[in-house]
């Protein structure tokens, strides 16, 4: 029955750890950009869902407007920031990623403090009581959101003309420039969608947990653990690599001892680096 | 040449706007700063002399939100104090001046900044940081250069075991913290006798559970569940459904604010109750309640000191709540113990420094020893080992409010007990 439950909250956590890595792990599949920032662009995710609950609006309906406005951020970031040294050393990129990091953070800790907030709906708390297990509502909720929005991202990614042009991108640059794909516009429209999927992760993640400014460092941590774990390439990757992570997390919380999960994931990460470097589903790099 | 064009109008934007952030960032040393020129301007005229206080805070990091309290307390009490008079040693009048620099809630970088404030700045003598894991480094660099320093922010015991003689901290033992409530639960009807037992893998969680461990074994309770957690925790799932198999009287919990926050929702969440729910950090404050809404209800803190109480005739301010309302206007939110601990601290220095009647540091230090001021904080003077006497007061959270109710000299209320289940309220 312990059992169960534990791996009930795993499952759920680990959705939305799908969520949080899909956005970098797409970013870092197609432009070989490691996004530092993506953390960041959660905790914006989390607070632009905080401040429309603060005037009302349920963070339900608020999660397409974050994901607009992280869209519309990254596009931005990529067009006429990012782009710039796109083609420099993955270094250069790293460390442009690391500043806008810290500017993003240190703006919202100075602009909204480094109070802790939480977003308290009517229905946070409430959860459903199956056979003696207890599964928190608003969770469940965010796993299958995490869900719907993996799948819609894998819909996007095989089935437009745009999602054609952005793995055509990744997959061979030339020939996409060939075949006259534009290649900046992709890679732009290619950053938003993964600033928008951080920005829904923030605003489910704004429902289970408090927010801070600084909250995104460890998040930014996690999703890159993910998406290792999982492999890049594929959609399927950072689904599974979050399954795995949320359920190891917390079995090892409830049997070695809540001081171990970290260095059971990082563990994980270094067992994935060597046994399969290619992640668990090992697709094309 | 258009991507130069955009480069350099793209960074210069980055610039401004990293300029502009940077600002208001070092805002809280800034009247520091500016007092300074004033007196650098009139130093021909009157030269007013003035007694240099340092500190490394963290107005960055993961332990901003502490370091801000702090940075205010000692701030205000700086300003009131050059306000009225200043310090008085022997026939002169001194200023005090704020030397403030940001440790980024980085212990190594806070120790490397005391020490340049020691060697480069000069100060005179030194406040403390927030948390017991910088104060430990910091208090051994004053320690090494002889700079006596009160804290307000450090309560393990490890500050003050290593025979140090120049440090002096303000908050009680941390071995003490549970004290209060675990004494409370002694006087309730039915007598909780089962404890859970969670701490953060910090200097000072470890530290309260230690000594939470040793008095709960004392009183006859049964620790059922005594488990460490990771620091920065936000997932308690797994922890709150094996506390909620073993159905303790009383969870005891021993984190930070944004643990203490977590821990509740996810309690609520998996429906997980406790006669009694206690935390070292979070009730007292204004955003935990704030954050938390009805959830906070019934829900028992610890802190050293409550804005319910009240102190007259004390060193700087007239009264606690004279000053609390000085402090509201000026800030705009409610102190809570964090604030009249760094009060505290600076208005010690000052009945110090006026009592040894020089800035010599060894006589400071001699003075601080022997001192017995009262302050908004309540008295303070010091034990044998630089640490402040006395405990905690238990707090509970009734209707939106911080209600002190044990011990019994300073209780407002009962306490309500056991705490409504989640599926009652």
């Amino acid at each position: 029955m312990f059992a169960t439950q534990v791996a009930i909250n795993g499952l759920l956590v680990g959705g939305l750890y799908a969520l949080m890595a899909l956005g970098l792990s797409l970013i870092w599949g197609v432009m070989d950009v490691i996004n530092i920032a993506h953390g960041a662009f959660i905790m914006l995710g989390a607070y632009t869902t905080y401040w429309l609950f603060q005037a009302g609006v349920d963070p339900l309906i608020s999660l397409p407007i974050s994901m607009a406005l992280l869209f519309l951020l990254g596009f931005l970031l990529q067009k006429y920031l990012i782009n710039l040294v796109i083609r420099a050393e993955l270094f250069i990129t790293l460390l442009l990623a690391f500043g806008i990091e810290i500017l993003i953070m240190n703006l919202a800790r100075v602009v909204w403090t480094a109070n802790v907030r939480r977003v308290a709906t009517s229905y946070s708390g409430a959860s459903i009581g199956v056979g003696g297990l207890t599964i928190p509502l608003v969770r469940i909720i965010a796993f299958f959101i995490a869900l719907i929005l993996a799948g819609a991202l894998f819909l996007l990614l095989e089935r437009t003309r745009m999602g054609r042009a952005i793995r055509a991108t990744s997959q061979d640059l030339l020939a996409a420039r060939l075949t006259g794909t534009n290649v900046s516009n992709t890679y732009a429209l290619t950053f938003g969608i993964g600033a928008a999927m951080a920005g829904a992760a923030g605003t489910l993640w704004s429902m289970l947990f408090p927010i801070t400014p600084t909250m995104g460092g460890v998040l930014t941590l996690k999703s890159f653990v993910v998406s290792v774990i999982g492999g890049l390439g594929t959609m399927a990757g950072p689904v599974v690599g979050g399954l795995v992570l949320g359920l190891a997390e917390n079995f090892t919380s409830a049997y070695i001892g809540p001081t171990f999960p970290n260095l059971i994931s990082f563990g994980l990460l270094v067992a994935t680096l060597i046994l399969r470097p290619r992640g668990i589903l090992g697709g094309r790099r | 040449m258009r991507r130069t064009l955009w480069l350099v109008l793209i960074s210069s934007l980055v610039f401004g706007l990293v300029a502009a952030c940077a600002q208001p960032a070092q805002q809280p040393a800034a009247p520091a700063g500016g007092e300074e020129q004033v007196s650098e301007g009139e130093e021909a005229a009157a030269e007013p002399a003035v007694i240099k206080l340092g500190a490394a805070i963290s107005f960055t990091g993961d332990k901003a939100r502490e370091g801000k309290l702090y940075t205010d307390a000692y701030n205000h009490a700086v300003d009131q104090i050059n306000e009225t008079g200043g310090v008085q040693v022997g026939d002169k009048t001194y200023e005090f001046e704020l030397v403030l620099e940001d440790d980024e809630s980085d212990a190594t970088k806070s120790a490397r900044l005391v020490e340049k404030l020691i060697t480069e700045d000069e100060v005179h003598f030194l406040l403390g940081p927030y948390s017991s894991g910088i104060t430990i480094p910091d208090s051994a660099v004053a320690e090494k250069y002889s700079v006596p320093m009160i804290e307000g922010g450090g309560a393990s015991g490890k500050i003050f075991s290593r025979g140090f003689s120049y440090i002096f901290g303000t908050l009680p033992s941390a071995a003490n913290y549970f004290q209060s409530v675990l004494e409370m639960g002694q006087t309730l009807d039915p007598q909780p006798k089962t404890v859970a037992l969670l701490f953060a893998d910090d200097e000072f969680d470890i530290a309260v559970a230690d000594g939470a461990r040793k008095l709960a074994g004392e009183m006859g309770y049964e620790l059922v569940i005594d488990e460490e957690y990771p620091s920065g925790t936000q997932e308690f799932s797994t922890l709150l459904s094996r506390v909620k198999s073993e159905n303790p009287d009383m969870i005891l919990l021993a984190g930070h604010a944004e643990e203490s926050l977590v821990f509740v929702q996810q309690a609520k969440e998996l429906k997980v109750n406790a006669g009694v729910m206690a935390f070292t950090v979070g009730p007292p404050t204004p955003d935990f309640r704030e954050a938390m809404g009805e959830d906070a209800e019934y829900i028992y803190g610890v802190p050293s000191w409550t804005p319910a109480l009240n102190f007259t005739g004390g060193e700087v301010f007239e009264s606690t709540q004279e000053w609390i309302k000085l402090f509201e206007d000026r800030f705009d939110y409610e102190p809570d113990y964090h604030v009249a601990s760094g009060v505290a601290d600076v208005a010690a220095y000052k009945a110090a420094i006026e009592q040894a009647g020089t800035l010599d540091r060894d006589a400071v230090r001699d003075a601080i020893a022997n001192i017995e001021v009262v302050t908004v904080y309540g008295p303070v003077s010091f034990q044998e080992n630089g640490q402040i006497g006395g405990g905690t007061v238990a707090i509970q959270i009734q209707e939106g409010e911080v209600v002190a109710v044990y011990p019994d000299s300073v209780a407002e209320g009962p306490a309500i007990y056991p705490m409504p289940t989640w599926e009652e309220r």
